[in-house]
């Protein structure tokens, strides 16, 4: 017998790979999207800072605005920096 | 009388000129008196002032001739049953000899009106103006009086036969030379029917006698001519109708009546006529009542018919007797088991829309499609078909309503304009009967079909949520590779149910979409290599698709190979991101060679995966593929099943599997009974759900319990409704909650006594 796979459609769900499964910030999973937007993924993507905590991007930009004084991390309240890895 | 020479000759010469005085006589009225003797007879009674005696006697003598002989012999012709009814004779020969008889009688009544007139008599027999008067009175009393309990079967087949003799519907059997109730060519069946009417005329006995007759038989052809037209016919026949009844019920009875001197002919034809159309619109609405059902289900075609109906109803009774029909047909007819939900679906559309036709207020609606409503409520499927049928191809009622959509929300500020004071009307009666009674007349004004069907189940999301499986499953089984098209439908839907509701949705379809580009981007990568198997993936949001049904497979090597290329491609393209598979899910396109026959099909991933290790080696123990391909063997053992009933496969012995190389024709044509791939659902099904969603309060209720140590069903309840409840889909009930913690009792998890639940120690 000879077995010819013509086409393999398979399926598969997309996920960030981080250390935890929501956004400190909004509580939202990194899989689905920030309050702010409608779409995922490239639409409202995530960000690291340099203390290794990641939220997505929006709501780390939103908090940081919200701060007069210092940037920190909501999470470990060190410095916020921009991993740009 | 006194017995003087004068009295004794006066008496002889009244028995002389009035036969009928004398017992015996053969009643025959002779004109061998003179005129001398007649005046000698006037003077002497005038003299004696016995006139008015005279007169008196001679009238009882006819009223006794009448009771005795004369009428018990006309009833005594209609005795004679075994006549058919064809023969005119039998009525005929009845009234001849009547009317004979009459005739006689009428010869003595001139004589003592002749006598009245000379002796001056003022007084005449019951008020009468003149004797024949009262003959006539005396002999329509009698004849009533007599009157066996049955006659009108015979006027009837009389009057029949003379209605079909006349009727121009079937001109044709008398044109033709025959006669339709003699079948001879030449008869004089109209002479009699014409000399029986004028004589009952003159007798004044026609409208006595037949007139009832008439009536009855009037109804009967009209409901038979009418129950004819209607047949399997839904065209508009009342104008038609009208005009038949003036043109042929009522020309005809005025035939009848023609000889009438008794009555206004014009007059007692008007009375007709304002009955028998009445009898007409109550029989024609009758008749369409009862084939309501029929008229509904093939609407639009059946327009006509229930234009007819809607012009009735203000005429006659019959809406009650309407809604309690209608429903009746509808349970018996539409509302079981035989019967599939889309086509109960198509039914209801179409009584939506025959209703509003019929009574464009929605009252008689609302009490109609009540019990659909429950029904449907009942049916598993209902709202898969509706959704699934609003976004179908082709010609199908509620897509069509689905499109109607923007034209209507357009007109609503129109019929507000038209809801003002002056021209407003009460509900019908009917709406203060109706079980439901409706809480806003507003709302009923337009009737939009979508929304009452969603508002059999009182939300949205429940529909929402159906069409977001039926559109997981098309999307995941590839079927509808025209993203466009469903992004069409799916906007129609939103300007119905919302935007946010179908969020959702739009983020699947826009998986699609990206896929397809993602795909392309990886493949175009000089990395990639899609030498083994060609894979196409289907990436989703997992957070915005339905849950899955969870299975475990473990895919063929060089399958697994390929998708972590797959991956490696995504990873690199999509950074900080990878993929999850879903193994079991997808559509696998295979070719298989074997010695002698080859097959092209579509299958699941789990029944390529199995000829990919069948290919490798020819024959397995069920055990042993179980564990490569990491599924249960019962699973497996089912899957196999579809390549045996294919040929391909086979059970060589208990438990083993070998590959069919050439085709046993022995084998029975096989009998595709695949539980296929294609019927199932990939999602998880509602129960499946509510499962998970239990599991998930099942550690809230750990935690309460370790805390509380012993607590009540209601009082578990009311926490887990505080606390565990906002997330789930479903709130559950108490006694969903008991089923599901008796489970728990049922495997020792959990203790229950006194009425509390507490855990083991
Ligand atoms: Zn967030
Ligand atoms: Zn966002
Ligand atoms: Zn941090």
């Amino acid at each position: 017998m000879k077995v010819t796979i013509k086409q393999w459609s398979g399926v598969a769900s997309w996920k960030w790979v981080a250390n935890d499964d929501n956004c400190g910030i909004c509580r939202m999973p990194f899989d689905s999207c920030c309050p702010d937007c409608k779409l995922p993924g490239d639409d409202c993507p995530l960000v690291w800072g340099q203390c290794s905590h990641c939220f997505h991007m929006h709501c780390i930009v939103k908090w940081l605005q919200s701060q007069t004084v210092n940037q920190q991390c909501p999470m470990c309240r060190q410095e916020w920096k921009f991993n740009n890895k | 009388m006194d017995e003087s020479p004068d009295s004794k000759k006066a008496w002889a010469l009244s028995q002389k000129i009035f036969p009928i005085l004398n017992d015996f006589s053969t009643c025959n009225q002779e004109d061998t008196f003179f005129k001398s003797q007649f005046e000698e007879l006037c003077n002497y009674m005038q003299a004696n002032g016995l006139q008015d005696f005279l007169q008196q006697l001679i009238i009882n003598q006819v009223e006794k001739r009448f009771r005795d002989e004369i009428v018990p012999a006309f009833w005594s012709y209609f005795q004679k049953s075994e006549l058919h009814n064809k023969d005119l004779n039998q009525f005929y020969n009845a009234v001849k000899s009547l009317y004979d008889n009459y005739k006689e009688m009428d010869k003595i009544t001139s004589g003592l009106e002749l006598f009245r007139q000379c002796t001056h008599v003022t007084k005449i027999p019951y008020n009468e103006k003149t004797i024949n008067n009262a003959l006539k009175l005396i002999l329509k009393a009698t004849v009533l009086a007599q009157s066996p309990l049955n006659y009108q079967a015979v006027t009837l087949s009389f009057y029949e036969t003379a209605l079909r003799i006349e009727d121009v519907d079937s001109y044709l059997g008398f044109d033709s030379g025959h006669c339709a109730a003699c079948d001879q060519d030449s008869c004089n069946c109209l002479h009699l029917l014409q000399e029986t009417n004028r004589k009952l005329s003159e007798m004044n006995l026609l409208e006595p006698l037949v007139g009832q007759t008439f009536t009855n038989l009037s109804h009967k052809y009209i409901y038979t001519h009418i129950q004819k037209m209607c047949k399997d016919n839904y065209d508009s026949f009342i104008t038609r109708l009208e005009t038949w009844l003036h043109t042929v019920v009522i020309v005809w009875l005025r035939k009848m009546y023609s000889f009438d001197t008794s009555i206004c002919l014009n007059e007692a034809m008007d009375t007709f006529q304002t009955k028998l159309v009445n009898y007409l619109y109550n029989s024609y609405t009758k008749i369409r009542i009862n084939q309501l059902f029929n008229i509904v289900i093939e609407y639009p075609e059946s327009l006509p018919a229930l234009e007819d109906i809607r012009l009735c109803l203000p005429r006659t009774d019959l809406k009650p007797l309407l809604m309690k029909k209608l429903q009746r047909a509808m349970e018996t007819r539409l509302l079981h088991h035989g019967v599939s939900t889309a086509d109960i679906l198509t039914a209801y559309v179409a009584t939506i829309k025959s209703l509003k036709v019929l009574d464009p207020t929605g009252v008689l609606l609302e009490s109609v499609t009540d019990p659909i409503h429950q029904y449907l409520r009942e049916r598993e499927d209902t709202v898969r078909c509706v959704m699934s049928s609003l976004t179908e191809e082709g010609p199908n009622d509620l897509a069509e309503e689905l499109h109607k959509r923007g034209a209507v929300d357009e007109n609503i500020n129109v019929e507000d304009g038209d809801d003002d004071w002056e021209t407003w009307t009460p509900d019908p009666i009917e709406a203060a009967v109706s079980p439901n009674p409706p809480k806003d007349v507003g709302s009923r004004r337009n009737v939009d079909i979508i929304s009452m069907l969603v508002d059999i189940y009182g939300s949205n999301e429940l529909f929402v949520n159906e069409y977001r499986n039926l559109l997981a499953d098309r999307l995941l089984s590839q079927y509808t590779s025209d993203t466009e098209k469903e992004i069409r439908y799916l906007e129609l839907l939103k300007l119905k149910f919302g935007d946010s509701n179908l969020h959702f949705c739009e983020v699947m379809l826009k998986d699609v979409v990206d896929s397809k580009r993602i795909n392309q981007r990886i493949k175009e990568d000089s990395e990639y290599s899609e030498s083994i198997v060609p894979l196409s993936t289907l990436i989703v949001s997992q957070q915005f698709w339905p849950p899955f049904k969870e299975e475990k497979l473990e895919l063929h090597s060089k399958v697994a190979e390929q998708i972590k290329q797959f991956t490696a491609g995504f990873e690199t393209l999509k950074g900080s991101r990878t993929l999850c598979w879903k193994n079991h899910l997808g559509v696998v396109n295979i070719e298989i060679e074997l010695n002698d026959r080859t097959f092209n099909l579509s299958v699941s991933p789990m029944q390529a995966t199995i000829l990919m290790h069948f290919q490798d080696k020819d024959t397995w123990q069920l055990e042993e593929l179980s564990n490569v391909m990491q599924c249960t063997a019962s699973l497996l053992r089912r899957k196999i099943s579809f390549w045996i009933s294919h040929g391909i496969l086979s059970e060589t012995s208990i438990d083993m599997f070998s590959v069919q190389n050439v085709e046993n024709k022995n084998l029975a044509k096989v009998v595709f009974c695949d539980e296929d791939f294609e019927a199932e659902s990939a999602m998880a099904s509602v129960q499946d759900q509510k499962d998970e969603e239990f599991q998930n309060i099942w550690t809230y209720i750990v935690g309460m319990l370790k805390n509380l140590d012993s607590l009540p069903l209601d009082r578990i309840h009311h926490m887990l409704k505080m606390f565990a409840f906002q997330g789930l889909t479903t709130e559950c009930s108490p006694s969903e909650l008991k089923v599901f913690l008796d489970r728990k009792v049922r495997k020792r998890l959990l203790i229950f006594s006194n009425n509390l639940y507490t855990l083991p120690k």
